[in-house]
């Protein structure tokens, strides 16, 4: 009984060994492949994703917040100490908004009897869903944010990412309940914008850097450092005129934009589901699209 | 026999143990931390897990954990997936097939090896981008990156070595 345990084991041990030694060569080869999938194939990897996130989105929402309760109380601190100062600079922020607020409602009252004279049919007004951001970093090689709302909320993928400051990028993932923020400074964020007084177009590319830089601009396109560029709305994905950014430098790497959203402190975020002009079934058809409660 | 089952029971979780520490690890480092410039250069958790079960209970991490752990850093950060996959499983693969060497040896000299492997999962990961985009990026956050999980290492080792001796030492009794 002995020997025959022992020859068995004699037979077994290499045959696990190289079973051991494939092993590691299968789960190589499973690692390059999967990574090509995610290249050609990107719809499953997606849908795979967003279906392992939505499952661990509510952990990581409660697990985030006492983070942001922490951050918050710090910036409270600190913004104590710069109370006097911000409050002086707010004054004169007030009296310079004071002014541009009746020059606005001058504008309004001005453009209403324009819109009256021409038979003018008013848009619609854009939706927006509001969503917390509950996972960050994105690491070395992605700029990208996870959010708690998904297809539940209205969001799908391509929508447009705001706050309160500016454009902040699109949905790249949408599951049921989170999605995936692809901020506009990662390496694959391509945004059709417009200069918004030379009206020059461009392509607003990310590429991992802070500051995104400006491509296939026109030669001669006449823009200036300190130019406010917003979306051009081209291509119907996102609507136009939202702000992005101020073009920082001119120079031999390009244009440089720098986004108004500061992207390290994002806590809510803003998507705008639908809005007047949006081109219908850019992913989905607008029919299949969950109905949201009023 | 409840006995023996909820011993058995016992005996499995505790053997998963450095599994689950790492996947929950993982989990918290992709939480929003509102530092400024650190969702660049944010520290590489899985690595350091990797590394540490790697040399100090191999029998525990198998390579097929180091792939699924690498799968879940993929999923949750948005890297390209099957990216860390592979970075983790040639780590492991590395640091337990030079076993030998790091048995009984300082912890300076586990770091300073820890040091090593940072950067070629750095340089490795920065590769492999590179060429899925096919572009050539700055290698400055990597660089930082690498730097930074070097620094953070002793303390993630320490922690890792509490909840070694709480979890997983009865198993050796």
């Amino acid at each position: 009984m002995k020997h025959r345990a022992e020859s068995v084991a004699k037979v077994t041990v290499p045959i696990r060994a190289l079973l051991n030694r494939f092993a590691l060569l299968f789960l190589i080869i499973a690692a390059f492949a999967i990574m090509l999938l995610g290249k050609a194939d990107t719809l499953v990897v997606e849908r795979a994703r967003s279906s392992v996130i939505d499952v661990v989105a509510p952990v990581m929402d409660a697990l985030s917040r006492p983070i942001a309760t922490v951050s918050e109380g710090v910036d409270r601190v600190n913004r104590f100490f710069s109370v006097y100062a911000e409050n002086a600079q707010l004054r004169e922020q007030n009296a310079r908004l004071l002014e541009w607020q009746s020059a606005a409602l001058a504008l309004a009252a001005e453009n209403s009897t324009f819109r009256k004279m021409l038979n003018f049919v008013p848009e619609r007004g854009a939706s927006f869903a509001a969503a917390r951001v509950i996972g960050d970093s994105g690491g070395v090689f992605v700029r990208s944010v996870l959010i708690n709302g998904g297809m539940v909320d209205g969001i799908q993928k391509g929508d447009a990412v705001v706050n309160g400051d500016g454009l902040i990028g699109r949905v790249a993932e949408s599951g049921r309940r989170s999605g995936r923020v692809l901020l506009l400074s990662d390496l694959n964020s391509r945004i059709p914008v417009v200069g918004e007084k030379s009206r020059v177009r461009a392509i607003l590319a990310g590429d991992n850097s802070p500051l995104p830089r400006l491509d296939f601009l026109p030669p001669n396109a006449g823009l200036n450092v300190g130019d406010r560029i917003v979306t051009s709305g081209h291509g119907g994905v996102f609507p136009a005129g939202l702000p992005i950014g101020r073009i920082t430098s001119i120079g031999d790497s390009g244009i440089r934009v720098e986004p108004f959203a500061d992207f390290y402190r994002l806590e809510y975020v803003r998507i705008i589901t639908e809005f007047p002009g949006e081109v219908a079934g850019r992913i989905v058809p607008s029919a299949a699209r969950p109905s949201r409660p009023k | 026999m409840i006995a023996a089952a909820v011993q058995r029971l016992d005996r499995s979780a505790r053997q998963l143990a450095p599994f689950l520490t790492s996947v929950v690890l993982v989990m918290l480092s992709a939480l929003p931390v509102y530092l400024p410039g650190y969702g660049q250069v944010a520290v590489d958790v899985g690595l350091m897990t990797v590394f540490y079960w790697a040399i100090y209970r191999p029998d525990l991490f198998p390579a097929i954990a180091a792939f699924v752990l690498g799968l879940w850093e993929d999923i949750l950060v948005g890297s390209p997936i099957g990216l860390h996959a592979l970075i983790l499983l040639l780590a492991n693969w590395a640091i337990v097939s030079q076993r030998t060497f790091f048995q009984g040896k300082s912890f300076a000299v586990i770091w300073c090896c820890f040091s090593l492997v940072a950067l070629a999962a750095g340089l490795a990961s920065w590769v492999i981008v590179c060429a899925l985009n096919v572009t050539v990026m700055s290698p400055v956050p990597v660089l930082f990156q690498s730097v930074l999980t070097f620094g953070v290492f002793p303390f993630m080792a320490w922690f890792l070595a509490r909840a070694q001796h709480a979890i997983i030492r009865p198993l050796d009794v």
